[in-house]
């Protein structure tokens, strides 16, 4: 509570006091760190229910709670809207003196950034609402209809995902440095959501376990959810090093230019950190068969990817608009406002209902489930 | 070897996966021997009955794999960084980028092959062909529908009745002594002949294959097409010409760019000149290069006349560090460099002014590194 | 719960729940004499004609390598700036199809997928084919395949080594790792088979040959403790494997200026098309081998819907592919992606394009539809469609991509010869009629795995404790 009064106090100066492009590209950060994690947390329900998956079911709960970000975060995405003429160059006569950027004006201007941005967060709330919200429903009917229908929707949710996290990485990530294209970058910023996804999920699991709500989520779910992380956090490595490897080889100055901005000085190295941290030591850490079932581990891994999630969004963001790495009071009040905020929004939605999926009739198959 | 006597082990085969792991409850720990079981698929459980530990494979496929790493990488840093540098595509010679697709095939290679070689021929030991169950009649049932416990012996010797009235009490269906297969005795004559003469011709058609696969091979050009063209050949001859010869010498007279043209003079009056270049590292450098391109090829590397095209040409070049040629004058050797001997051409075309005499300068060092005085060495002759 | 409500949630239920892997009581020794007892025996007419047929086409395709080799490669279409074309093109087609392979023995076993059971034996087998048939073409492109171990990095006495900053060098690297490793994988799932092959064969010459093909396998549980972990092990490498040899192949185009070829999402699109491809393959030739060897009960409608799921998700993911490159390619605002991209659909080679999209992207939509999914001529139709598409859509790439270079000059349009066409239905027939062989000598389901998920198989003790 304190601190988010305090982040809410420093956020506020920061509108007043900040330079307004470091205002925004801090807020235009938080929203999409939190959101990216409750895509990916959504991602991840609708990928228990097209294959079917069992041992996931007692666990589902967690990222239907955390996939609770997405609304919230829509609307902080719809506010953000309002940074468009600060952030981004396409929207001003000095940005579009570039002919490759004015040639871009039939994709990169304010009405139509600001309907696919409405448009993407009226979708996610709307596969929210019929993934999530029909599950807590379903914890007072137990109706199985719930599961025909999440089973049906979440195939289309999975097309829908892509493409807007696709919209998303392009408009306001991407758009940032207009001349800039990879086609991969969609790919990329959805490798992160989802790892961000489970690490939040794994983190919340292990959490509530402790706390004694979640009875009979034994090893055997946390090494599957191990399994994940590990997997995936070797696919958004992969992911990263396609994008830098073909745009180093081919040198081509439209393309290298973002990761020379990103590579020289201390943005060197924190990507070298991402490299590392990101991937390689979580990489190691969870090898051993284990390793993937121990929850303090688990634990420090996951937090570890969550806060690495951020440095990646972090390092793609900030180049843009500062020389250099900014870390200074509005960027601490920032991470306060929000990090409490997500957190207290988060917990209040768990304490309203069950922490498991108890209308579920595949309960007890989930709980049951042993490697 | 082992001389064990008695019978390897006994069997006792179970109708149902569940009947055998309660009947591994029942014998474990009663016997004092090594207890097994057979079974036709991976059946869950049984790892903890029977009490083994974990499988090493995991730690011998990541020490493997980092090995095959470290090897991919060392490989890729030594070849294209040191060894071979050449520049592609304008990137640096040591590119990690570059290295790292290569880098991963070979660490998964290592860390695969390891763990399938590793656990084939490692950790089980096979191939096993005379393993003495093999000989088992009941393993066509055991790789098929039923599941086996046995008590088998390490070379100590087993009771077979009370081992196979404790399986009975454990739930088995049928008891079966397995034997060892009998010890492989002193192969016959006509058996240790037939494998020599097998291995005798097997040697000889290697050797034939090998002799005249290595002789007629390079000989083989297929699309010899390029070759085959309307033009001719370095030093081939023609008819075209008066001459008899395909190459066109250069206009008579012609010198090569760089070099003052001077009249040319005769041999008697070439005998005295001097050498105007100084005995400096860097001329004999210019010597080296200059003699090497032009000069070795009949003269010989080591101006021995012994050149690689020597015998293809027929000629006799001169000796030049031994004999008359040693005796030559630095201002004969100009002259004959400018203007030609016998079947030498003339090289004022090719060499400018300043290498012809460092080309000189060269044939001199030559001489002395073959046949050195004794002043030459540090400290007088020894 | 009323009685309809309370009947209504069970067909529900019974709807989400998935079938058994297998249809029908199966026992388990059944399952030894349905699957092995084929092995060896003498083959049917019909069999006899397909072999008759594809080994033809080999023949054919082997004397087309051969004359190429005698003459040149001067026999091919291939001309400047059309340098590479069918050779790469039935290269990258052929190395795709041998993804889906890999994919369900490993990828699928990490997930715990069991109906990938019944179908990963054979699709291993078509796995190893496939790449054999891919590492042809480049071997006969280098023009002097003699030459071809200059790419092994040795000491010579030429005093040099290869480029290892090169992507084809990679490529030789990637494929024939893949290739290694697919053997190595394949084999130990043999393993357990050859030694019931072993046991069921009379004594002579074929029981002396499984037997040392099995390597005196003992089924003993120490061996099973180990074996599970390494295939395990190796299914993990396996899945690394699989997404890096594709990516390594798309490499070899995307690390270069060419507009089309320059594109920083091929390393998964390539992969992703390869699984697509392969999974196509594998759907049509379990359709063949289910009806002829009459394994009905064991590769089921269940099996063939949930290939057809996978191959609608490839298609999907092709579809966003095809998006993104068309989007970006608009974007980037460069002039000569822009002309690339229009000869896509526009250009001499723009009906090729048009295959390519409708066959991958749109076809495959049919498979929503339930029926789609589990009716044979649907799912044959389809599968083809893919097949025709993915080989397009590699032409589209590479010689679309290429015949209008930077330098206008130099246009040329590439045309076939013979020869090529000859050479591709080669590797058709020697592909078939290695499947062909390799469904006679070895039983064309992985026996083992299929008795592990038997009902019964497990013990019951065995379950609810660690």
């Amino acid at each position: 509570m304190l601190a988010g009064a305090l982040g809410l106090a420093g956020v506020a100066a920061a509108f007043f006091l900040c330079e307004r492009e470091r205002f925004w590209i801090n807020w235009v950060l938080w929203f999409l760190f939190l959101l990216t994690t409750g895509l990916g947390s959504l991602f991840l329900v609708a990928l228990e229910h097209v294959v079917g998956a069992r041992w996931s079911v007692p666990l589902r709960r967690v990222p239907e709670t955390i996939a609770g970000l997405v609304p919230p975060m829509g609307a902080a995405a719809l506010v953000g809207l309002l940074s468009l003429g600060t952030l981004y160059p396409w929207t001003s006569a000095e940005g579009l003196r570039d002919p490759l950027v004015a040639a871009k004006a039939g994709w990169l201007n304010e009405p139509f950034f600001a309907l696919r941005a409405a448009a993407c967060v009226l979708l996610w709330t709307v596969s929210y609402v019929v993934l999530v919200g029909g599950s807590r429903r379903q914890d007072q009917t137990g109706d199985p209809r719930f599961n025909r229908r999440a089973r049906r929707f979440a195939p289309l949710f999975m097309v829908i995902l892509g493409l807007t996290v696709t919209v998303t990485a392009f408009d306001w990530i991407s758009s940032l440095e207009p001349v800039w294209y990879s086609d991969i970058f969609g790919v990329y910023v959805f490798a992160g959501a989802f790892l961000a996804g489970l690490a939040a999920t794994t983190l919340f699991t292990l959490h509530l376990r402790d706390a004694g709500r979640l009875d009979g989520v034994g090893p055997d779910h946390l090494h599957n959810l191990g399994g994940f992380l590990f997997a995936f956090t070797v696919f958004w490595a992969y992911i990263g090093f396609a994008q830098y490897l073909l745009m180093w080889y081919a040198n081509i100055p439209e393309e290298v230019f973002w990761y020379g901005e990103r590579l020289h000085g201390a943005w060197g190295g924190i990507l070298l950190a991402l490299a590392l941290l990101h991937f390689l030591v979580p990489f190691l850490i969870l090898i051993p068969r284990d390793a993937k079932s121990r929850p303090r581990l688990l634990f420090g891994v996951a937090l570890l990817m969550l806060a690495m999630h951020w440095l990646d969004l972090y390092w793609m963001l900030f180049p843009s608009v500062a020389g250099g790495p900014l870390f200074g009071w509005p960027e601490l009040s920032f991470a306060l406002l929000f990090l409490s905020g997500g957190i207290w929004w988060v917990r209040r939605l768990m304490d309203r209902g069950e922490a498991m999926p108890v209308g579920d009739p595949f309960l007890r198959e989930g709980l049951e489930f042993r490697l | 070897m082992n001389p064990a006597q008695g019978p390897f082990s006994v069997l006792g085969v179970f109708d149902t996966p569940d009947a055998l792991l309660e009947a591994i409850g029942k014998v474990k720990g009663r016997t004092g021997h090594r207890l097994e079981a057979y079974t036709p698929y991976p059946v869950h459980g049984l790892d903890r009955a029977l009490g083994y530990r974990k499988s090493p494979i995991g730690g011998m496929v990541f020490v493997m794999g980092l090995v095959g790493a470290l090897s991919a990488l060392v490989l890729e840093l030594w070849t294209s960084g040191w060894d071979y540098p050449l520049v592609t595509a304008g990137k640096p010679v040591v590119s990690w980028e570059a290295f790292v697709p290569i880098l991963f095939e070979i660490t998964v290679l290592f860390a695969a092959l390891t763990a399938g070689l590793g656990m084939l021929l490692l950790l089980n030991r096979l191939p096993a062909l005379r393993h003495p169950m093999l000989r088992s009649r009941s393993m066509a049932l055991l790789t098929r529908d039923r599941f086996g416990l046995a008590v088998e012996s390490a070379g100590e010797p087993l009771d077979p009745e009370a081992l196979a009235l404790l399986l009975e009490d454990a739930g088995a269906a049928a008891i079966e002594v397995v034997e060892r297969p009998p010890a492989p005795g002193p192969a016959s004559p006509k058996l240790l002949a037939a494998a020599l003469g097998a291995i005798l011709l097997a040697c000889l058609a290697a050797a034939g294959t090998t002799y005249w696969g290595i002789k007629l091979f390079p000989r083989l050009i297929p699309m010899a097409h390029m070759l085959d063209q309307p033009r001719l050949d370095p030093q081939s001859g023609s008819s075209f010409f008066a001459d008899g010869s395909g190459m066109r010498p250069p206009v008579a007279g012609t010198v090569s760019q760089g070099a003052p043209p001077r009249p040319l003079p005769n041999a008697e009056a070439s005998e005295g000149l001097v050498n105007p270049l100084p005995g400096s590292a860097a001329v004999f450098r210019r010597g080296r290069a200059a003699y090497d391109t032009h000069c070795a090829v009949c003269h010989g590397l080591l101006g021995n006349g012994e050149g690689s095209l020597t015998d293809a040409y027929g000629a006799r070049p001169t000796h030049l560090t031994a004999g008359a040629g040693r005796e030559l004058s630095d201002g004969a050797i100009y002259h004959v460099i400018v203007s030609g001997k016998n079947a030498m051409p003339p090289y004022s075309s090719d060499l400018t002014e300043e290498e012809r005499w460092a080309a000189v300068h060269y044939v001199r060092v030559l001489e002395r590194a073959l046949d050195a005085l004794d002043t030459d060495f540090q400290g007088g002759a020894r | 719960m009323t009685g309809p409500a309370a009947a209504a949630r069970a067909s529900i239920l019974e709807s989400l729940r998935p079938p058994p892997v297998l249809q029908g009581p199966v026992r388990i020794g059944d399952l030894d004499d349905q699957l092995l007892t084929p092995v060896g025996r003498r083959p049917p007419l019909a069999w006899f004609i397909a072999f008759g047929v594809t080994s033809t086409a080999a023949l054919l395709g082997i004397v087309l390598i051969l004359y190429t080799i005698a003459t040149g490669i001067g026999v091919w279409g291939n001309n400047i700036p059309v340098a590479w074309a069918f050779d790469i093109i039935n290269f990258v087609f052929w190395v795709g199809i041998g993804h889906a392979g890999t994919l369900i023995s490993a990828i699928l076993l990490l997930f715990r997928a069991r109906w990938r059971n019944s179908i990963s034996r054979f699709a291993e087998a078509m796995t190893i084919f496939a790449v054999i048939c891919a590492t042809l073409f480049p071997l006969i492109h280098v023009g002097r395949p003699w030459l071809a171990f200059w790419l092994a990095p040795y000491p010579n006495q030429r005093g040099m080594w290869p480029n290892f900053r090169s992507p084809l060098l990679w490529d030789v690297f990637a494929v024939n790792t893949y290739f290694l490793i697919s053997l190595l994988f394949w084999y130990i799932g043999l393993i357990p088979d050859l030694a019931s092959l072993r046991d069921r064969t009379p004594p002579g010459a074929r029981r002396f040959v499984y037997s040392v093909l099995s390597l005196g396998w003992r089924a003993a549980s120490s061996h099973w403790h180990h074996y599970e972990r390494a295939y395990l092990v190796i299914a993990g490498l396996a899945t690394g494997l699989v997404l890096s040899v594709h990516s390594v192949v798309s490499f070899d185009f995307a690390v270069s200026l060419v507009p089309g070829w320059h594109m920083t999402i091929f390393p998964p699109y390539f992969v992703a098309g390869a699984v697509f491809a392969g999974f196509a393959m594998v759907v049509m030739a379990m359709v063949v081998v289910r009806s002829t060897m009459h394994l009905e009960h064991l590769i089921t409608a269940y099996h063939l819907d949930m290939m057809n799921r996978v191959i609608l998700a490839c298609s999907c993911l092709m579809g966003y592919a095809y998006l993104l490159e068309g989007f970006t390619a608009w974007y980037s605002m460069n002039p000569s992606i822009h002309h690339t991209f229009r000869q896509y659909i526009g250009g001499t080679y723009g009906l090729a394009g048009w295959i390519t999209i409708v066959c991958n992207v749109v076809i495959p939509q049919l498979l929503w539809l339930r029926w789609f999914r589990r009716n044979i001529a649907g799912m044959v139709f389809v599968s083809l469609a893919v097949t025709v598409g993915m080989w397009f859509e590699r032409f589209v790439i590479i010689v679309s991509s290429l015949h209008q270079d930077f330098l206008s000059s130099s246009w040329h349009v590439y045309r076939p010869t013979l020869v090529d066409y000859g050479i591709l239905l080669g590797s058709f027939g020697l592909f078939f009629s290695l499947v062909l062989l390799f469904a006679r000598v070895l039983p064309v389901i992985a026996t083992t795995e299929m008795k592990m998920v038997l009902p019964g198989a497990q013990p019951r003790s065995g379950k609810g404790e660690r």
